[in-house]
């Protein structure tokens, strides 16, 4: 159909990098599954799939806003969109969830994996009660979370930003939409991959699992993510006349 | 459970496969089959088209959950959800590729896209089974299989709201440009996904999942049909009644099932007391 010019390739590459940044992101984000609904693990209480996909899109519709705005923005503008309302979206989640768990369920913040919290090093372990994993969204959970999301927001805008590249001219005003719907559809299978990897629960970056899980994960979404990307760039390929 | 006859994979993923792509073409070449005359009985086909492509994807619902019922009972740890929604996003993606590059041979979209969904889902199964290492034996078959019911689903619940499944000329403004196409990934994914999550357990059983997820898609295919209303008017009509017909119909078949099994439940007696 179309011989690989650079142009695609680079593509290809940016669509790879940017389900690589999702799959990263879902990493970094404290999700303590159906234990931390009831106060029982770090983190905050619902799914990988979920939180990372909620504030994804989150940073989809803002990064697509950027783009609807000022048509001349830049590639690194629609990915800090993305960024900021993606870490917006998680930022405010937790920080609502924070205050159910000290002022509702009344438990201290503590995580189970540390000793002592990397950023304020205030001591982790006498406070996990007994047989539990952690309770609530310590610092450095919040910290890793709001970093994370960021990155999955960056990564939706990027995609979203090389997509309408291609789709504008063939699609004109139906492109976004088009566009939009094709990086949701890269954001799930990103975000679940990683979920599968780190098998439903992780806290954040100082959990030991982030640094055993990480590589398998990101080898895995950079391959599904290019072949995503060929997919997207073909069917612009099958639009030419 | 053993002695319960269930109805083998193989014989659904047929049944899923040929029922939905079907459903789906009839939608585009019943109006064709017709299409010169122009009396009454040829209208009303015409009007009645859209439907199939509802019914079409209800048929890979039914497989679909059977697909995901296969995997989860493994266990995934991270809930039954996450693997509906991998499903439509896998689905999305290549029924959009399907459709959108057979631009001049129409007729080979569907295929296009089942056969697109299948590679995408094999590497991911493939990757998930190799290189995660989750250590499920199914995995592989049953990530090619929900990968490739989502693209039937998302094809066949545009192809009622759009009338044909044309991707330049009735989905992208009817389905894309309304937003439609948010609530059918949504929907879709929750109608694959609901049946093993709400039913799984110690006493799940297949009959009463498939009449729940042949209900879930029937409900889906309702919405859709309101949603179609805005789009083609009669037809969706049709389809939303078509829909909440099979709704009721499905749901009462799994209302009577849920009583069934739970009348089989036998009583063993109290603990026996054990001091000697």
């Amino acid at each position: 159909m179309v011989a690989i010019d650079p142009t695609i390739l680079t593509d290809i590459i940016l669509i790879g990098l940017s389900g690589t940044l999702i799959c990263l992101a879902v990493h970094f984000i404290p999700v303590g599954g159906a234990p931390a609904a009831m106060a029982q693990a770090t983190g905050i209480g619902t799914g990988t799939v979920e939180l990372a996909a909620g504030s994804g899109l989150v940073g989809l519709i803002t990064s697509s806003y950027m783009y609807a705005y000022e048509p001349n923005a830049s590639m690194l503008l629609v990915m800090a969109a993305g960024a900021l309302g993606a870490s917006m979206m998680l930022a405010s989640t937790m920080l609502a969830g924070g205050l159910i768990y000290a002022y509702g369920v009344a438990v201290p913040f503590a995580s189970a994996q540390v000793k002592k919290d990397p950023i304020t090093g205030e001591r982790q372990d006498i406070y996990v009660s007994k047989g539990t994993q952690g309770q609530g969204i310590p610092t450095i959970c919040y910290v890793s979370g709001v970093v994370g999301s960021g990155l999955g927001g960056a990564g939706g805008g990027l995609i979203y930003y090389v997509l309408m590249q291609y789709y504008t001219p063939f699609f004109s005003t139906s492109a976004a939409a088009i566009a939009g719907v094709f990086t949701m559809g890269v954001f799930y299978v990103n975000s679940v991959i990683p979920s599968y990897g780190v098998g439903g629960t992780i806290e954040g970056v100082h959990d030991p699992k982030f640094r055993r899980v990480v590589p398998k994960d990101v080898f895995t979404s950079i391959i599904v993510s290019m072949l995503c990307g060929i997919v997207a760039i073909l069917i612009a390929g099958g639009m030419t006349p | 459970m053993s002695e319960i006859k269930e109805i083998p994979p193989t014989q659904l993923m047929i049944f899923g496969i040929i029922a939905g792509l079907v459903g789906i073409y009839l939608t585009y070449l019943l109006p064709l089959a017709v299409g010169r005359n122009g009396g009454g009985i040829a209208l009303a086909l015409k009007t009645i088209a859209p439907a199939f492509g509802a019914l079409g994807a209800i048929c890979a619902v039914i497989w679909g959950a059977d697909a995901v019922r296969r995997v989860a009972k493994y266990g995934l740890g991270t809930g039954v959800p996450s693997i509906g929604q991998i499903a439509l996003g896998m689905g999305i993606i290549a029924a959009m590729f399907g459709l959108a590059i057979t631009k001049t041979m129409p007729i080979a979209g569907p295929v296009l896209a089942v056969v697109t969904a299948s590679i995408i889902g094999f590497v991911i199964g493939w990757f998930a089974q190799h290189v995660i290492k989750m250590k499920i034996p199914v995995m592989i078959r049953c990530m090619t299989e929900i990968a490739a019911s989502g693209a039937i689903i998302i094809i066949g619940f545009s192809a009622a709201v759009a009338g044909n499944y044309d991707f330049v000329n009735n989905i992208i403004p009817r389905v894309f440009d309304t937003g439609v196409i948010l609530f059918i990934f949504w929907v879709g994914a929750v109608a694959m996904l609901h049946p093993f999550n709400a039913c799984l357990g110690p006493d799940e059983r297949q009959k009463r999942m498939l009449y729940l997820a042949g209900s879930t898609g029937a409900s889906t295919m309702a919405i859709v049909g309101l949603a179609a209303i805005m789009t083609l008017g009669a037809s969706g009509v049709f389809t939303m009644l078509l829909g909440i017909v099979l709704w009721l119909i499905f749901y009462k078949k799994f209302w009577d099932e849920v009583y069934n099994d739970a009348s089989s439940v036998v009583g063993t007696g109290l603990i026996p007391k054990t001091e000697a």
